[in-house]
């Protein structure tokens, strides 16, 4: 039997030294189309990733119809803070609310002098918890919120939220498709690769059935080259995909005007990189395979 | 060893290449097999090795009907056929040795096995001496020899061969002829196509000859007993 691996395996690197410029076109079609497929995935998940922090400016501001007693505010924020969805509180008075307008007004501000100071509402601004930074989390919150406070108006970048929540659903179907697309492309384009390689050498497996080799002996190098070709694939695209993220991207990132300063750009988690690698193995095996099916006949 | 019944092979339109041949080949028999250029003289071959299912009949070999043979079972029964071809089906980028060694991998041979009958194969046609050499540095009779070599080397029960000497000159031929003498004289059963027919002349044996697809004649030179 370890014979038997063994001799596989020599007949399979043998043969990747004997047609040493098909094997590297094999290797870096897989590479290239892995490292599509990567890249793809990698700008999907740094735009969620973007995406995520934008939610996280996302709150509910609730216009009081009258600002409550100073010793009531301590019981209401705590009453708030009972609410499961709701991660921060914070009142703020209309005399609060008066200064940031008058911060945000800047040198304008004198047009508020002689304005009462408690013209503004009072009101309570809150944060959600990440997973319920949706539609359906500011709902819940909304209806609770009106059991618990004399409500006069409320704020929360609704429309935002449905365009948010809109393209983060089609960004993800793109992805999708254009992902499964990619990898029939490259499914495609490295079976045909070894199809040119399995033409190359038609005499062999010609002569291999002649002399009475059975389908599992002609086949097994094969698929072995196969899977060698897409772990090294694998391995150049990982490898090209490092390269380029720790060089290009993550350098010039903080001229990206999109991003906030104190974003990082993520790159595969150890786990994706091993189903990389793995990807480009099970797409030289298939690859292969689907070629063998064509030209080992018996 | 070999038994033909009524066997018919006809390609989709075209009309048939072997027509109704019935015919029986003993243990240890040398044919010739004559007809001119598409007389059905390979298809015939072709049928033998399973390369080709019969349309009508049946085949035996061995005692085995490969008739409507499964392609699984194809393999056992290659390894009781040795096949040689005009042009020598040799792989261009393997040495010598290589080569001949190819059919015993192929058959799961161990390697110490393989290297011993594999140098024996090559002395018995004279190339012990060329083991690393490839393939394009030695003549044409020399391939062919290492052909033969790599078909004798499983000792197969049959040996087939399509107009082996088709490339070779006629002292080349001769050689070549004294290769299979020597395999047939072991108890191989040698089955030669060829259109040469001064190699009957000079080896005297059976004759099969094909014509459109037809058995017209079965010769067996005097004083052989049918």
């Amino acid at each position: 039997m370890l014979d038997k691996i063994r001799y596989f395996i020599m007949r399979a690197l043998r043969n990747m030294r004997q047609w040493p410029f098909l094997c590297s076109a094999s290797i870096l079609t897989m590479a290239v189309a892995l490292a599509t497929v990567a890249t793809f995935f990698l700008v999907v998940v740094n735009i969620e990733q973007l995406a995520q922090r934008w939610t996280k400016e996302i709150q509910i501001v609730a216009y009081l119809q009258k600002a409550p007693a100073q010793k009531n505010i301590a019981g209401l924020t705590k009453n708030l803070k009972g609410i499961p969805e709701v991660e921060s509180v914070k009142y703020v008075s209309p005399a609060e609310a008066m200064k940031r307008f008058k911060d945000h007004l800047g040198e304008d501000a004198s047009l508020l002098e002689g304005v009462d100071r408690d013209l503004l509402p009072a009101s309570f601004e809150l944060g959600l918890k990440p997973e319920f930074r949706n539609q359906q989390g500011m709902k819940t919150v909304i209806e609770k919120l009106e059991n618990l406070l004399d409500v006069d108006d409320l704020r929360y970048g609704q429309k935002w939220l449905e365009r948010f929540n809109d393209f983060a659903r089609m960004l993800r179907f793109v992805g999708v498709i254009l992902g499964g697309f990619l990898l029939f492309a490259a499914l495609f384009i490295v079976s045909n690769t070894i199809k040119l390689t399995l033409y190359a050498r038609r005499d062999e497996l010609e002569i291999m059935a002649l002399v009475g080799a059975t389908m599992r002996f002609i086949k097994t190098p094969f698929l072995l080259e196969g899977a060698i070709q897409g772990l090294l694939g694998g391995l150049v695209s990982l490898a090209f995909l490092a390269s380029s993220f720790v060089f290009i991207l993550s350098r010039s990132i903080d001229s990206f005007w999109l991003a906030p300063t104190d974003f990082e750009l993520v790159f595969l988690t150890p786990q994706q990189q091993i189903l990389l690698v793995v990807a480009g193995v099970l797409l030289g095996i298939l690859g292969s395979l689907s070629s063998l099916r064509r030209f080992v006949r018996i | 060893m070999i038994q033909l019944y009524n066997v018919t092979k006809r390609y989709s339109g075209e009309s048939a290449a072997v027509k109704d041949v019935t015919l029986q080949i003993d243990k240890g028999d040398f044919i010739y097999i004559t007809g001119a250029s598409g007389a059905g003289k390979t298809t015939l071959l072709r049928m033998l090795y399973a390369a080709e299912k019969p349309t009508k009949g049946q085949i035996l070999i061995d005692g085995q009907n490969i008739s409507r043979i499964r392609s699984r079972q194809v393999p056992y029964l290659r390894r009781k056929i040795g096949v040689v071809f005009q042009d020598f089906k040799l792989l261009q980028s393997r040495t010598v040795y290589e080569n001949v060694a190819f059919a015993l991998e192929a058959q799961g041979k161990k390697r110490y096995e393989v290297s011993k009958k594999v140098y024996q194969a090559l002395k018995e046609v004279g190339l012990e001496h060329r083991l690393q050499r490839k393939p394009l540095e030695l003549s044409g009779g020399e391939q062919q020899r290492i052909a033969i070599a790599r078909a004798l080397v499983v000792d197969p029960l049959i040996l087939l061969a399509d107009e082996p000497s088709g490339n070779l000159d006629q002292e080349v031929t001769f050689e070549i002829m004294e290769l299979f003498k020597r395999a047939n004289a072991r108890g191989t059963t040698v089955l030669l196509a060829t259109h040469d027919h001064s190699l009957n002349q000079r080896f005297p044996r059976r004759v099969l000859t094909l014509d459109k697809g037809l058995l017209i004649g079965d010769q067996r030179p005097a004083g052989m007993v049918s």
